[in-house]
Parts: structure tokens; C-alpha cells; sequence
């Protein structure tokens, strides 16, 4: 109890504790800080939670039936059963369809020939036609997939078989059996908006003091580098902790994403990002010299590191070398732990190389902030 | 209007004066573009999969050989029999094919085999590109070795229009330039404006005389300009770089984009107005600009999958509309025909944009100046 005690006294009587009050007081007094810190994520997380889907459905289909017999019917409500098609027109012609794939009202279109019935009648291969608006490379691979599939399971009278023998693969989705979206987006949004905010925030107020000259007075002081900076980060450090608390908390309650890992060290791995995050943004702020700048290459720097990090395209997609480029990226072996721990529930023993990159670039970013720190001392 | 342009030629003054500011300026969209350009695919290809195979017969090494044929799935280099627990769980597989014991001889033999395949769900893309891409190739794996009970009757002959090569950079670069033409100049004009405040040099332009409009128009003109410049240079070394020529008529393109940049300069210059510092001027970009821009405008998703409620958010958006504009452009080349909604859209926000900011800046002005104004 006396040794607590005593180890109490040196630390409120210490540099580093006045120095902590200090900032402390200061961000208490700043109420856009406060706003900042809860309005945004919570946005952010809710509108693209919601918003973002990458499902292909819903697409919309022009169908051109020269045959008109039961068969063509039958096999335009195969197309359409499934909601990835919406059969949204029915153009007397060909040039009529073209026309309007050409401008974008529909995505594709369907032309089933006079011969269709007598083909299948015969026996013989009934060829349909099928244009792609192939502007969304993406979304157009996917629809000619689904088509095909669709056709290769179409019987007519029979409408579409079960997938028949011989093999039949049967698909089990791991960790989200439902492929709910937001169980995807949830987790990357919670990355991306911790990276944006914990950049920015902290580059920018030390920029400004820099600006102002309160960092040199700071600097004048006996205080050394590494505590001033202790004592600006360690606060963020805490509140964006909270940002962390309710981001989690939002994609539990609204979203329902599962916390199968252990939570503990969810929030100790996402500390650890906190401190890089926070690197980065005191790294920008002393390479540059005015707030501007700073801002620019925070947005700059932010940008590409969502866009490579897996949050919202996969990082599998990419070519090789951002592939191998994007190892170097925090925010991906971030993506990866809260994936990880949220979805998968595993543990450090398959999350242990991303946890040791961040610890690697955490010490790195720091070890580099406080020496940058101090030469501009002279 | 001379007071107009007066503002416009001290602003620009101001921006060359700034070196280091104008070559990031410059710098930064086109690394921006760029990396976006280069990076950005939606398509999954060599995906890393892991094949267990319980039969070892020809017919199965067949299976798998076919499964790795194309460049869509490549074996995940792994260890230990679990293929769960040890490579999917651990990220080095996206999938697991589990092929049973009595393959080769329950086909041989015309009976049903049912192979397992374990999908990790957490890319709920990928997920689905994935399943697609391994009952495509059983399907083919099929008809090659004339497994096939009853061959399908009906055939799509498929073709895609405009990109027929399915490259994804016509997709992905005219939607670069809407976010890049959307961030840099709104940006640039939030931080113009903000510095006007925080040095206090605002209280020196109201003393001017200068109206409110007359400041806003000749921010908004100089920023314009600069935006212009960005466009220029952008789309000019996009299209080297990625080979996007136009692909019908560019006027709807030029007007497009000199009204898209005026709503992004104004937008910027909204927020600079509204906040009463820096930090928060770039946290409002950030959230509504940048996120948006990117996320909401079908830049990388499509739009149709938005849910109603939010669907309305999303009309609000420029960077939609001009991403329209821009692919028509560059890709489609319908002209007037197919996008003149879309201008008409943009410029309906750019002058909504404009009433609003023109409000906030007078409110401000009164309150500021103390009476001091027009």
C-alpha cells in the first residue's frame, strides 16, 4: 500500500504527469475535439454499414423474344427467379435493346431467336444471345457467370433443375454463413475511420503548435523530447480508445457483427494501431511545415492506405507487387486482426505476424518521431 | 465583376506564392490517380485455395489440375490436415475443396459424388466470386471429360459491350478522376478560406468593402481555376497512361467538368466558412467529401444496392453524376443523349451549394463584424 502510495506521489509530482494535465485540459476545453471524436465514426459507421453492398442483384435486363412460345417465357422467368435479374423492358427489336444497353438503362439484354423452339424440339442446342454492359468490369463478370449457370441447370418444362450428378459441390461459407455485407463492411469501416481520425487529429494539433510557436516554448522547457510527446500521445491514445469501445459497440447493437475472439486482446491490438496511426500523423506533422501541407499529405497518405488495405476491396485482387507493397501498409494487418478476432475468433496463435508488424512499425514510427522530434531543436 | 476578379487575381497570388503548397497541389492527385489506377480491382484473381484430395486417382489429380488451369485460383502453400484450422483460419487460403475418398470410383461408376467446398465468408465478395468460379470450373471439368448425363439444351452466347477485354481500368480510372477532381480542389479552397479566418485577414476584407458575394465568386473563380489546371493535367496523363481516349463527343465532359468543380470549390469553400478551425474544416472534407465521393457515387460499388433511405443521400452526391458524365465520356461516348440529366444535376447542387455558403458567409459577417457589413 505505501509502495502504491509512494509511486503515486512520484508520478503526480513528475514532468510527464503535469505535462499530461496540460493536455489533458486542453482537449477537455476543445468541444470539436469531443464532436470529432463521437460524430463522425458513429456516421460513418452507419451509412456504410447500410449503404455498402457488393451483392450483384437487382440488375436490370431487356429481353428480346422473337419466339415468344412457352419455353422463352419459361426460361425468362429462370433468368429473373432469382433477383440478380429484373426483367425492367421488352423492346420490339434487337436495335431497339441495343440502343438501350448503349446509354445505360439496361445492363444487359437477352435475344431469343424465332428458331428457338424448333430447335429445341429437335434436340439440337438452342443459342440465345446475351449483351453486358461491360463499362462495371466487375459487376459484368459476375452477371455472364450467373447466366450461365443458370442456363446450364435450364431445362424447359422442367424449369431449373436442382444441380444434378454426377458431382455436386456443396458450398459452406466459413464464419458468415448468411454473407451479410455489413459483416464485412463493419470492421473495415471501424479500421478506416480510426486511421483517418488518429492521423489527422494528431498531426494537425502539433502542427498548430508548431505554428504558433507553443511547441518551441514546450521544447524550451526541461521537459524532454520523448515526454512532451508521451504526454500528447498517451491522451489520444485513451480517447480514441473510446472511439474504438463505440465503434464496436455500434456494429454489435445495429449490425449484429460477433465478437468470436477474445475482446481483451481485440482492444490491446487495436491500442497498438492506435499508436501507429498516431506515428504516422506526428511523422507528417515534422516533415511539414504548415497546416496546410500537413493536410494534404495526410489525405494523400490516408487515401491509398484504405484503398490497399483490404477494407473495401480485396487485397487479393490487386496486382503483385501493391499485393507485396501493401504488407508494408498498417491499416491491412489491422483489417486482419479485426477480422480475425471479430469474425473468425481466432486467436494470436494465426494473428501473431500481423500483431508483431504492427508492434514492429508502432516502435518504428515512434522511434523516428521522437529523434525527428528533437532535431528541430536545432 | 472587376472586384470580382480582383479577388480572384490576389487569391491565386497568394496560392503560387506557397511553392511547396502548388507542387503538392499537383503532385498529389496525379500519385493519387496513379495508385488508384494501378491498384483498384474488383476482380479476384489468383485466389489462393487449398485442394484436399482423399482419392489420389488420376481422375481426381485431373479435378484439381483443372481447378488451378486458369488464373482464377492458385494452390495456397500450407501445412497439416486440417485445411479449416490451419490455412483458412490463418488467412493463407480463401478456400477449401475437399474431394472424398470414393471420387473417381462412384463417378466411374455413375453414381453421384458430392465434393465439399468451405468458403471463407468473411469477403462476402470474394465469398460468391469464389463459390461462382469453382461450380463453373466442376461444370467444365465436366463436359470436357463427357461426365455429362443430359447436356444443356440452351446456350447464351454472351458479349460485352464496350469493354469487351473486361479491363478494369475503364471502370476504375474516369471514376479516379471524379474522386481526385472532387478532394484536392475542395480541400484546397476549405484550407483558403479557413486561413482567411484564423489569421484574422477576414476582418480586413469586410473593412474593404467587398461584398460577401462578390468574395465568395471571386474565391470560388480562383479556386476554379486552379481546379481546372488539376483536371487538365489529370485526365491528360490518365489517358496517356492508361490509354483512354474519348469516346464520342467531349463537350458534355467539358462542361461537365468546370460545373463539377465549381460544386467542389464551393463545397470546400462551405465548410471553411462553417468551421471555426482547421482540424474541423478537414474532418468535415474527410467525412462528407472523401468518404462519400468514394464510396457512395458507384465509384467502387454499384449504386442499385444502395437501400432507400440512404439511396436519397446518395442523389445529393456530385461525384456520382460526374462519374456518369466521365465514363460516358471515356468509355461510352453516347454524348448529350445519355448524360444531359446528369449535368443538369451537378448544376443544380453547385447553385445549391452556392445559396447555402452565400447564407452562412453573410450570417457570419454580421456577427463578426459587428454590424459592419454590406
Amino acid at each position: 500500500m505505501r509502495i502504491v502510495w509512494h509511486g503515486w506521489r512520484v508520478l503526480t509530482a513528475s514532468r510527464l504527469w503535469a505535462l499530461l494535465r496540460k493536455e489533458v485540459q486542453q482537449i477537455l476545453r476543445d468541444r470539436q475535439l469531443i464532436k470529432l471524436l463521437i460524430i463522425p465514426p458513429t456516421l460513418q459507421l452507419l451509412i456504410y454499414g447500410f449503404a455498402l453492398n457488393p451483392e450483384v442483384h437487382n440488375l436490370r435486363l431487356g429481353v428480346v423474344d422473337y419466339a415468344q412460345v412457352a419455353a422463352s417465357r419459361e426460361l425468362v422467368s429462370a433468368l429473373t427467379a432469382n433477383r440478380i435479374f429484373l426483367a425492367s423492358s421488352y423492346p420490339r427489336s434487337e436495335q431497339e435493346l441495343a440502343g438501350q444497353v448503349e446509354r445505360g438503362e439496361l445492363t444487359a439484354g437477352l435475344v431469343i431467336p424465332p428458331n428457338f423452339s424448333k430447335r429445341l424440339a429437335t434436340g439440337d442446342t438452342a443459342r440465345v444471345q446475351v449483351f453486358i454492359d461491360g463499362v462495371d468490369a466487375n459487376s459484368a463478370g459476375i452477371a455472364s457467370g450467373y447466366i450461365q449457370q443458370i442456363l446450364r441447370r435450364f431445362r424447359p418444362e422442367a424449369g431449373v433443375l436442382p444441380p444434378t450428378p454426377p458431382v455436386r459441390t456443396q458450398v459452406r461459407f466459413l464464419y458468415n454463413p448468411g454473407l451479410t455485407s455489413s459483416w464485412f463492411f463493419v470492421p473495415g469501416v471501424i479500421g478506416l475511420v480510426l486511421t483517418l481520425i488518429a492521423t489527422l487529429v494528431s498531426a494537425v494539433t502539433l502542427v498548430r503548435e508548431k505554428d504558433s510557436g507553443t511547441l518551441e516554448q514546450l521544447l524550451m522547457t526541461p521537459a524532454g523530447a520523448w515526454e512532451i510527446l508521451l504526454a500528447k500521445i498517451l491522451p489520444l491514445v485513451v480517447l480514441l480508445m473510446g472511439d474504438v469501445l463505440l465503434a464496436l459497440g455500434l456494429g454489435r447493437l445495429v449490425f449484429g457483427v460477433p465478437i468470436r475472439g477474445d475482446p481483451l486482446l481485440l482492444l490491446a491490438l487495436s491500442g497498438l494501431y492506435l499508436f501507429v496511426g498516431i506515428g504516422v500523423g506526428i511523422m507528417l506533422a515534422t516533415v511539414c511545415r504548415s497546416q496546410q501541407q500537413v493536410m494534404l499529405t495526410a489525405f494523400f497518405i490516408t487515401l491509398p492506405m484504405v484503398q490497399t488495405s483490404g477494407a473495401i476491396a480485396p487485397i487479393e485482387s490487386m496486382p503483385a507487387f501493391f499485393q507485396a507493397l501493401s504488407l508494408l501498409n498498417p491499416l491491412r494487418h489491422y483489417i486482419a486482426i479485426l477480422r480475425g478476432l471479430l469474425l473468425k475468433g481466432v486467436g494470436l496463435e494465426a494473428l501473431w505476424p500481423h500483431a508483431l508488424a504492427l508492434l514492429v512499425m508502432a516502435t518504428l514510427l515512434m522511434a523516428i518521431s521522437v529523434s525527428r522530434f528533437r532535431s528541430q531543436l536545432s | 465583376m472587376r472586384r470580382v476578379l480582383a479577388q480572384c487575381r490576389k487569391e491565386l497570388l497568394q496560392f503560387r506564392r506557397d511553392r511547396l503548397t502548388l507542387g503538392l497541389a499537383f503532385l498529389l492527385p496525379l500519385l493519387t490517380l496513379l495508385i488508384f489506377g494501378f491498384a483498384i480491382r474488383l476482380e479476384t484473381k489468383v485466389i489462393p485455395i487449398v485442394v484436399q484430395d482423399f482419392d489420389r486417382s488420376p481422375l481426381s489429380a485431373a479435378y484439381t489440375d483443372r481447378l488451378f488451369a486458369t488464373d482464377q485460383f492458385r494452390p495456397a502453400p500450407w501445412r497439416g490436415d486440417d485445411p479449416v484450422a490451419d490455412a483458412i483460419d490463418r488467412g493463407l487460403a480463401k478456400a477449401a475443396v475437399i474431394i472424398p475418398p470414393e471420387f473417381s470410383r462412384r463417378l466411374k461408376a455413375g453414381q453421384p459424388v458430392e465434393v465439399q467446398v468451405l468458403v471463407d465468408g468473411t469477403d462476402t465478395n470474394n465469398a460468391r466470386v469464389i463459390r461462382n468460379g469453382i461450380q463453373g470450373t466442376t461444370a467444365f471439368f465436366l463436359s470436357e471429360k463427357e461426365l455429362l448425363t443430359n447436356p444443356p439444351p440452351v446456350q447464351a452466347l454472351t458479349r460485352l459491350w464496350f469493354n469487351p477485354g473486361r479491363k478494369e481500368s475503364l471502370y476504375i480510372v474516369p471514376g479516379v478522376y471524379a474522386v481526385v477532381l472532387w478532394i484536392f480542389p475542395s480541400l484546397l479552397a476549405a484550407i483558403a478560406m479557413v486561413k482567411e479566418k484564423d489569421k484574422g485577414t477576414i476582418l480586413q476584407v469586410y473593412a474593404s468593402g467587398i461584398r460577401a458575394p462578390e468574395l465568395l465568386l471571386g474565391k470560388a473563380l480562383a479556386y476554379l481555376l486552379v481546379g481546372l489546371s488539376m483536371a487538365v493535367v489529370v485526365m491528360g496523363l490518365g489517358g496517356l497512361i492508361f490509354q483512354l481516349g474519348f469516346a464520342g463527343d467531349p463537350t458534355p465532359l467539358l462542361v461537365g467538368t468546370t460545373l463539377y468543380l465549381a460544386a467542389a470549390v464551393l463545397f470546400g469553400l462551405l465548410l471553411g466558412v462553417r468551421s471555426a478551425n482547421q482540424n474541423a474544416a478537414v474532418q468535415g472534407v474527410s467525412l462528407v467529401g472523401f468518404l462519400s465521393a468514394l464510396l457512395l457515387s458507384g465509384f467502387i460499388y454499384p449504386l442499385s444496392n444502395i437501400p432507400p433511405p440512404l439511396s436519397l443521400v446518395s442523389a445529393l452526391i456530385p461525384a456520382r453524376y460526374f462519374i456518369v458524365i466521365s465514363r460516358d465520356a471515356f468509355v461510352r461516348g453516347t454524348g448529350w443523349v445519355g448524360v444531359w440529366l446528369d449535368v443538369l444535376m451537378i448544376l443544380a447542387l453547385a447553385a445549391l451549394l452556392y445559396l447555402v455558403t452565400r447564407r452562412s458567409l453573410g450570417s457570419l459577417q454580421l456577427a463578426d463584424g459587428g454590424g459592419g457589413g454590406p
